[in-house]
């Protein structure tokens, strides 16, 4: 149970589970490589490549992906400015209440979506916010921030009183000491956070499907829904689609594991 | 979800949001103006959302948007999100001017008095076929019109029928042989969709109405005598087990590359079956119990209906655009496209000539029923007891009288 | 939860880092000197750190959970949509809902879920995490990687393994076939399989997230610790249990009470595979609540149906945390 350095034997075994739990990616990638995008009696390898599939979906997804990127990004700021603050509040300060706030969030993690999607629905429409990017943004940090905000401040629990202390007694405001002593130590279960807020607003179909009703503002998960029609399936357009909207998430993922691990790490267990 | 008038719930958010955003207040998309003035342009919903309905329908409703004089604004969801949007629609007052309703939707929808009579505008549905005109008719007055209907046949695949020296079945008992018959290797002689959902249901209607079987009451002799063909069918080999998680879509699959020999299914897939190099497949009506029954099978198809808005002058144009849609140029024109047949029984001959390969499917529609012509809003229920009995008796849980009688009681 | 510390994470000194929530007592309501002392315009400033979470949280999902709340105790149709009228029945949609064929079956497809999802899906993904914790060469890459189940659209999961699964040319039965394990088993389509089979996935589902969040936690578990006992001679399964197990907890806790509580709720995935058949042998109440309100469109009961998930939610993350904090207690 300890971090010494071991070989590509344990590389092998690491590919090996991996191409055990990512066989269904794989086999996604293969319908949307077929002809006909006939699920049945697919091949185990995609003997005759058609990238028909990715001609459609590029030709009709690329803005989809644009506005879905928009909106997860925007969601990571809003969720971020919003929960931020507020973890550390429940961490650092002795609020009467703190346990209510905490408990209330762990209900609202209850709550189906779409009893949430329907009440914002009504609400939208008299504010003339559907179909807009600041009107999706806010409603899709509501994946985020509860699950931002327990996270956070778990981990703002195990800062040190005395290093704020100290930074209070040499003249710095509350918000002083937050901003310039505390988010920088807290940077992992920042982007952690982020991360997190990130991949459950990109893979959100609810309030895609709910809060629009023209194409101009369409996050891709609801594009995909357009080849799955009423009669027709269009299987390797859909898969198509789903593979390049996984290709931002993967690119993600990657560039930032290490913080996804060390800022977790910290965050969670205290 | 429901309005109940000026309250907190509008107040709230408004306050908060306006300011954290600095909006004013837009006010909702409920159409143009109050009444008086002129149309100009209508909003419709549909959900033929992809092809070939989404082309083919745009053309038309765009036509007939000319034809009247304004421009459409449409908007096509995916087929299972309209009920939701209808609701959510209609709770906030944004209802369209022209509403498109799967037929046996329409009944729950009129019965919340969001829709309009149609003959409040001159409009009526004499002429069309019975069972369409009932699907959309709702305490004896009528909500839609239908121009396109469609059923369900039994498909066929010419060549190995050929080969097998077997003709297409007509009766109960000559499925059965043939379908024992086709079963060779990977091939099994028949497939349905008996799948957990109201297409399962859509499915077994015209073997239970045929047989005398009636969905105010599914635990009758005569219903389970239907179920009991489904299950001896697949406890013989002859159809799948996985019948029970097939769409009407897997079903297609299976057939289009071999694996089924015959099909329960309908005239929207002509065009997948079509692009399959090689498949030569021809239509029958769906076996009969006994020898010279007629056929009795279950309507689909969408009925267009003009919700309340409000603004008589738009609803009036909304009629002028539906009845547009319902000429008969355009009934023929539309089921050509679309492989469906039109509902005015007048136009049956002159669409059987024109469209030979919808001959089959024009004299099924001719005895067609309506899911929703005895039971209005309740049918769903009923149609939730028939595919969960349908299930049970197939997958071995309880013979076909007792899953009915327990489906029906549930 | 009246000592301010929370449901979500308990606290846990570690040798050498204390928290700063230990001892002090809730500061008094009123501040001395008032609220604009500068005492008190601290005061109004932590609370102001509070603010705009606590009324997002009002806005966005106070009013939709009082709404459902109610909802229940009203006969809501597509009626109601457009009238606005809903009359109170009181107690009469829990009655129908609890009283029907279908609820003792979706309860216990329910309970049958959830555990063996979490199961499943916390020893695979702790199993996971502890083989990651080792350094290997591109261990970074590959533990990324694995978070990709998580990411793929539930509508595409569900229609893939359909495929994966079906009886008769499905990849799975194929490769069982070709090993001559198994004759073509019913995995949806066969009323003692299809939970199994849902369950599969959804562990297939949950293990990154659980993997992720664990590897977390064991990446903060000091080295020391473990050469201290390992000279004590506590090696690998001791070492587990006495050392990673213990300051594993607090982690843990984290996971299997937002797993449940995310779990109990799991709609799309079975509704893609099954739809609650073959047979409602995949009917959790989850997806029963879906079907009364939107497929038969009897919104009260629906919601009546929901709100029962909602009480054995809460039922369960107070039961499980008040006897955890016990037990770290003790």
């Amino acid at each position: 149970m300890n971090t010494r350095a071991h070989g590509w034997g344990y590389t092998a075994i690491g590919v090996l589970i991996l191409a055990v739990m990512l066989f269904p990616l794989y086999w996604m990638l293969n319908v949307s490589l077929q002809p006909s995008g006939s699920a049945v009696g697919t091949p185990w390898i995609p003997l005759e490549l058609s990238f028909d599939g990715y001609a459609t979906a590029l030709r009709e997804q690329g803005r989809n992906l644009v506005t879905s990127l928009i909106v997860a990004l925007g969601s990571v700021v809003l969720s971020l400015l919003i929960a931020t603050p507020a973890a550390y509040a429940l961490a650092q300060f002795k609020v009467r209440g703190a346990g209510v706030v905490l408990f209330g969030i762990l209900i609202s993690q209850m709550i189906p979506g779409i009893v949430v999607a329907n009440a914002l629905y009504n609400a939208y429409s008299d504010l003339g916010l559907l179909n807009s990017i600041p009107g999706l943004i806010l409603a899709d940090s509501t994946h985020g921030i509860p699950f931002a905000i327990l996270i956070m401040r778990a981990y703002l629990l195990s800062i040190p009183g005395e290093v704020i202390e100290a930074a209070r007694v040499d003249g710095a405001g509350q918000i002083r000491a937050f901003v310039a002593i505390v988010l920088p130590m807290s940077r992992n279960a920042l982007v952690t956070a982020a991360l997190f807020t990130f991949l459950f607003t990109w893979s959100d179909f609810l309030f895609a499907l709910t809060l629009t009703t023209t194409e101009t503002v369409r996050p891709v998960t609801l594009g995909i829904y357009q080849y799955i029609g009423t009669y027709i399936n269009d299987w390797s357009s859909v898969m198509a689609t789903a593979v390049l909207a996984s290709l931002p998430a993967v690119v993600l993922l990657v560039v930032a594991q290490r913080f996804v691990a060390a800022g977790v790490a910290s965050g969670a267990v205290k | 979800m429901a309005r109940r008038g000026a309250s907190l719930r509008t107040a709230l958010p408004a306050l908060v949001a306006a300011a954290a955003l600095g909006l004013s207040a837009c006010g909702g998309g409920s159409g143009g103006g109050g009444g008086g003035g002129d149309v100009t342009s209508l909003r419709v919903l549909d959900y033929y959302n992809n092809e070939p309905g989404k082309s083919t329908w745009g053309r038309k409703i765009d036509e007939c948007g000319q034809q009247v004089g304004v421009t459409i604004e449409r908007e096509a969801v995916p087929g299972p999100t309209l009920i939701a949007k209808v609701l959510q629609q209609a709770s906030s007052r944004t209802l369209p001017d022209v509403l498109m309703l799967d037929n046996p939707d329409l009944q729950q929808i009129a019965a919340t008095g969001a829709l309009a009579p149609i003959s409040d505008f001159g409009l009526s549905a004499d002429g069309y076929q019975e069972g369409v005109k009932n699907a959309s008719t709702f305490e004896g007055q009528v909500y839609g019109l239908q121009p396109i209907t469609n059923s369900i046949g039994l498909f066929y695949n010419v060549d190995i029928l050929n080969q097998a020296g077997i003709t297409p079945p007509k009766t109960w008992d000559e499925l059965k042989t043939a379908a024992a018959a086709l079963t060779q290797g990977e091939r099994y002689g028949v497939a349905f969709s008996a799948i957990a959902d109201y297409e399962g249901a859509w499915q077994f209607l015209p073997f239970m109405w045929t047989n005398g079987g009636d969905e105010t009451n599914i635990a009758s002799p005569e219903t389970a005598e239907a179920l009991q063909l489904w299950v001896d069918l697949v406890n013989s080999g002859s159809a799948s087990r996985s019948v029970v998680n097939w769409s009407q879509a897997d079903v297609m699959e299976q057939f289009k590359v071999g694996n089924a020999a015959m099909m329960v299914n309908g005239p929207w897939q002509f065009p997948a079956l079509d692009e399959a190099q090689g498949l030569n497949y021809e239509v029958v009506p769906i076996p009969v119990p006994q020898a010279g029954d007629t056929v009795v099978a279950p309507l689909g198809g969408e009925t267009w209906t003009i919700p309340q808005t409000g603004d008589p002058a738009r609803q009036a144009k909304a009629a002028e655009f539906i009845a547009c849609l319902n000429t008969d140029e355009n009934q023929i024109a539309l089921a050509s496209a679309l492989t469906t047949v039109p509902t005015k029984t007048a136009l049956r001959e002159r669409f059987t000539t024109e469209v030979p390969r919808m001959a089959a499917f024009t004299e099924i529609v001719q005895t067609a029923r309506a899911r929703t012509g005895k039971l209005g809003a309740e049918w769903p229920t009923a149609a939730t007891r028939i595919y969960t009995a349908m299930q049970t008796a197939i997958t071995g849980g309880a013979a076909p009288l007792q899953a009915l009688q327990q489906a029906q009681n549930g | 939860m009246a000592d301010g510390r929370g449901p979500a994470g308990v606290v846990v000194a570690a040798p050498d880092r204390p928290t700063s929530t230990d001892a002090t007592p809730a500061p008094p309501r009123r501040p001395a000197g008032g609220w604009w002392s500068p005492r008190g315009r601290e005061r109004l400033l932590q609370l102001g750190f509070l603010v705009p979470a606590v009324a997002y949280l009002l806005l966005f999902f106070g009013y939709p959970v009082v709404q459902n709340a109610l909802m229940g105790f009203q006969e809501y149709t597509t009626r109601t949509f457009y009238t606005g009228e809903a009359p109170w029945v009181g107690l009469d949609n829990y009655v129908t809902v609890i009283s029907s064929n279908v609820f003792g079956t979706a309860m216990l497809n329910t309970v049958l879920f959830t555990v063996g999802s979490i199961a499943g899906q916390f020893v695979i993904g702790l199993g996971i995490a502890l083989f990651f914790h080792r350094r290997f060469p591109l261990s970074g890459v590959l533990r990324s990687l694995l978070l990709l189940p998580w990411l793929i659209p539930l509508i595409v999961s569900g229609a893939v393994w359909r495929w994966i699964l079906d009886q008769d040319n499905g990849a799975l039965n194929r490769f069982l076939g070709a090993l001559g394990v198994a004759d073509d088993p019913g995995w949806l389509t066969s009323t003692s399989l299809a939970l199994i089979a849902v369950i599969g996935v959804n562990i297939w589902i949950g293990i990154p997230f659980n993997t992720t969040i664990l590897y977390g936690g064991l990446q903060d578990i000091p080295q020391d610790l473990y050469e201290a006992a390992a000279l004590d001679g506590a090696t690998g399964w001791r070492a587990f249990r006495h050392v990673t197990w213990p300051l594993l907890r607090p982690v843990v806790n984290v996971v299997l009470v937002l797993g449940v509580v995310y779990t109990i709720k799991v709609l799309d995935i079975i509704l893609g595979l099954t739809n609650g058949g073959p047979a409602n042998a995949t009917q959790t109440i989850a997806t029963q609540a879906y079907h009364l309100s939107f497929k038969e469109f009897r919104f009260g009961e629906g919601a009546a149906m929901g709100n029962v998930l909602i009480i054995i939610s809460l039922v369960f993350a107070l039961l499980y945390l008040r006897a955890n904090r016990r037990a770290l207690a003790g």
